[in-house]
């Protein structure tokens, strides 16, 4: 009997089905998110990594195992979001390496790839942690390597999954936090349904589509959408349709009552208009995206079934004719944004060259917050952070757009560091990486750096002050929890000290108050209040009052922050 | 051998007492504020100039001596001087700064006929000029020829260095002396920089901080740095703000092995470009 093997159409399958399967759940996977707060969640993230990944190998012809791989892997790198959509990124970069030039796949091939995942994916992390989804895809790997070369890949594969699940169950062992909260780790759970999925796929059993209970939303398509289309289109002229173009739309009943609306026709309809055609809809509203030649067009037909709330038209070839000067080639399973110093002698490369020293890339929600950074020179502030982690791609292509021969990149985030350092690989620019975790600490690290000082000396002052600044957050609870013996209800507020809760309560103004007196000490000579977009002034007034009475060294700043779910986001230094 | 005699500006800030004891000539600078102008430091005091510019509308405006007054100087100096070989060192204000080294310059050649005057840009302001101008003062007094006073000269201006806080940089920037601070102007966020001058006399950022107790500590870091436990002379000066300047003394006292201190008040033409609240510390080596 001939040794069963996989081919390049059956691993894309494998891939899809673990993809979907992890979509299915993607909710279940956030839920599992060790603090209540209202953030960019692992599931979500994992999520969108694997549906950049999945979108990638849909473009590309999938009779080739090792091109299958490898084009997934490179989706996965450049979509990668949060430090479990990097780390997922990286298991698979390293599966692709391994197998890249088979056509087809024995169980062999998918313990090496496996491995070879786990040691790339370990060597990426600066400082592994276990007990979570990298210790999961260790002991999947390790339990899975005993088993015999001989048996089938769908046996194989059920060992793996075993182990997978076995690993994670025992996640809250190793890291204590998630023994406290009760719960198993995010990203060793979204593991364990892509692995799942991927058996599912080899035992021929697949998930109904229809049974997601959670697709992303139109923003995250776009973004994937477009990622995918970055790759795709070689030359600006080759852009048919120029304009990319989001119409959101409140269905009205007297449109409606002359205009039936019927999503899968009017779809059909504006499929004419153009193309990377996105239609999302409710009972309320109408959601769009298309890129389309004439996007009057595509809003006179929206129109026809309500109100205009929100609209959007970009020119796609201007922006891609910045895009474009950044050559990209192909390295190692990177997708290189070269820089024009190293690149070819074509015109455009004149003016992509560096014409500055330094330059600054940042991530962050809201207009206030953006504006604080620009009054810092930030060349770049990425939209994105809590709410929405930015993917690699977003921050590689934000990188490309600064022309400088030095660029700082501070993702405000914890969970974006890891984006970012991949990012500053990926980008072919020299990218220095100051992680910044909050954006206090984004804000201090910029504004400690120096114009007429060295770039070594800059790096030392920014990571200095990152570290000297403190954090205060203040949001509420988006479920139970009982966290370091705080007992948190669902719609709490909740006052976060670096990345530690420290208060909770019903009432905004005394959980700010209790969180204010854990960060300010005898240090303290500046509290900063990045107003947030549910900030009420009546509360903004009894906190200023609150540390003007109770210390009376310490002076209060207040910025128009317009960050979404965080009312206040405070600065100590 | 000519005995050294020794001139500088208004804008050295020099406490009279010093200036009689080491006899060190002075050379004032010219203040507009509104309609009026003073001569800096001769009829108008810095506690009368940072009373005034809290209630005017706008910005004074300074301008530097003309060389007629210059040489005006030079030659009552010379009609002073009896039967002794005179030879002038005039030591001023940061070129990059004012213009006054210029005229200075311009009186000298009207003057070199009948005897020598050496101008000097000291690539410094305030009394960080101030502190150079007594060392010198010191060294001519006590018999020192021209070229001896020259030597030291130029080895204080390698070992004197400035730090100085504005309350806003807002002085600065309207008056156009801001140089290489201009990258801080953008800022939504209150900033306390540790300001210092560049080897041209340009002001410059060393390092930005929130917060004046930050900015002190910073102060006294990179003094304590630079000079360990080398005995040294220090000068603090203040535009109206005696608690910091106390508070600034003593951080440098702490570090510093001080010989002798200095304090004295920001005059009305540096006041003018930094604004009230301004204090700056300069130290130089001591034999």
């Amino acid at each position: 009997m001939p040794e069963a093997t996989i081919d390049g159409k059956k691993l894309a399958l494998m891939l899809m089905e673990g993809a979907s399967l992890l979509g299915k759940n993607v909710k279940k996977v956030d839920a599992l998110n060790v603090f209540p707060v209202p953030d960019g969640d692992t599931g979500t993230n994992m999520n969108l990594t694997m549906t950049s990944g999945i979108e990638e190998i849909n473009t590309q012809p999938q009779e080739h195992a090792g091109t299958v791989a490898k084009y997934f892997s490179r989706g996965l790198l450049m979509g990668a979001r949060g430090n479990s959509g990097v780390i997922l990124s990286q298991l698979f970069r390293g599966f692709a390496k391994a197998v890249e030039k088979e056509k087809e796949l024995t169980t062999y091939h998918l313990k090496k790839a496996l491995e070879e995942g786990v040691s790339t994916a370990y060597k990426a992390v600066m400082k592994p942690v276990e007990g979570t989804i990298l210790t999961v895809a260790k002991e999947a790997a390790q339990g899975a390597k005993k088993s015999s070369h001989a048996v089938p890949p769908e046996e194989w594969m059920a060992e793996v999954v075993a182990k997978a699940e076995q690993a994670l169950k025992k996640t809250p062992d190793l890291l204590p936090v998630l023994k406290e909260v009760g719960v198993v780790d995010s990203g060793g759970q979204g593991l364990v349904y892509i692995y799942q999925g991927m058996l599912q796929a080899l035992e021929g059993k697949f998930t109904e589509q229809n049974e997601q209970e959670a697709s992303p939303s139109l923003e995250d398509l776009v973004k994937v959408e477009h990622h995918q289309n970055a790759h795709a289109q070689l030359s600006t002229e080759d852009i048919e349709f120029g304009y990319c173009t989001e119409v959101m739309v409140k269905f009205e009943e007297e449109k409606l009552r002359t205009h039936t609306f019927e999503e899968s026709s009017f779809r059909e309809e504006l499929a004419k208009l153009g193309d990377s055609l996105l239609v999302v809809s409710d009972d309320d509203l109408l959601k769009v995206h298309i890129h389309a030649e004439y996007p009057g067009e595509v809003l006179s037909k929206a129109q026809a079934y309500g109100s205009l709330t929100h609209v959007k038209i970009e020119n796609m070839r201007e922006q891609h004719q910045a895009l474009i000067r950044n050559e990209s080639s192909e390295s190692q399973g990177y997708t290189t944004y070269k820089p024009m110093e190293d690149g070819s002698s074509d015109e455009e490369d004149k003016d992509a060259s560096p014409t500055q020293e330094y330059g600054f890339v940042t991530v962050s929600m809201g207009k206030g917050i953006e504006e604080l950074f620009k009054g810092l020179n930030a060349d770049e502030v990425i939209a994105g952070g809590q709410t929405m982690n930015p993917s690699t791609e977003d921050i590689v292509k934000a990188i490309a757009k600064v022309h400088a021969r030095h660029i700082f990149v501070l993702p405000n985030n914890g969970n974006i560091v890891m984006a970012a350092e991949q990012a500053a690989q990926v980008s072919g620019y020299h990218v220095h990486i100051i992680p910044t975790t909050s954006v206090p600490q984004g804000l201090s690290a910029l504004f400690a750096f120096n114009e007429t000082a060295g770039l070594d000396e800059n790096e030392q002052a920014m990571n200095e002050a990152r570290k000297q600044v403190k954090t205060g957050q203040l949001t509420y609870a988006v479920r139970d929890t009982v966290i370091e013996g705080l007992e948190i209800k669902e719609g709490d507020y909740m006052g976060i000290a670096e990345k530690e809760i420290v208060t909770s309560g019903t009432d905004l103004q005394k959980t700010a108050e209790g969180l204010l007196e854990k960060l300010i000490d005898e240090q303290t000579e500046i509290v900063t209040l990045l107003r947030g977009e549910e900030a009420d002034e009546d509360t903004e007034h009894t906190i200023i009052t609150f540390i003007e009475t109770h210390y009376e060294d310490v002076e209060v700043e207040v910025h128009e922050g317009g960050q979404p779910l965080y009312p206040f986001i405070i600065s100590v230094e | 051998m000519a005995r050294v005699k020794i001139v500088t500006d208004s804008t050295s800030d020099i406490p009279s007492e010093l200036l009689k004891k080491f006899d060190i000539s002075v050379v004032p600078l010219k203040v507009l504020m509104g309609n009026e102008t003073y001569l800096d430091g001769v009829n108008l005091t810095p506690e009368r100039f940072y009373e005034n510019l809290e209630k005017m509308d706008g910005l004074p405006t300074t301008s530097q001596p003309s060389p007629y007054e210059f040489e005006t100087m030079y030659r009552r100096l010379y009609e002073k001087k009896g039967n002794e070989d005179l030879a002038v060192l005039s030591i001023h204000l940061s070129a990059a700064l004012s213009g006054t080294v210029q005229s200075a310059m311009l009186a000298a050649e009207e003057v070199k006929k009948d005897f020598d005057v050496e101008v000097v840009d000291s690539k410094r302001a305030s009394y960080a000029v101030g502190i150079i101008v007594v060392e010198i003062a010191k060294m001519a007094q006590s018999g020192a020829s021209m070229e001896e006073c020259k030597d030291r000269l130029s080895q204080l201006m390698e070992d004197t260095p400035v730090y100085f806080l504005v309350d806003s940089l807002e002085y600065l920037q309207k008056n156009g002396r801001i140089g290489k601070a201009s990258a801080l102007i953008g800022s939504l966020l209150k900033m306390k920089p540790v300001l210092s001058l560049t080897e041209n006399g340009e002001v410059y950022p060393y390092q930005k901080v929130r917060g004046r107790k930050k900015a002190l500590s910073v102060i006294r870091d990179a003094l304590q740095e630079r000079y360990k436990d080398k005995p040294v002379h220090i000068g603090v000066a203040h535009a109206g703000d005696v608690g910091t300047i106390d508070e600034l003394l003593q951080h440098v006292r702490d570090v510093l092995n001080v010989q002798s201190e200095v304090v004295t008040t920001i005059g009305a033409v540096i006041g003018s470009h930094t604004g009230r609240g301004t204090v700056a510390v300069t130290v130089t080596g001591a034999e």
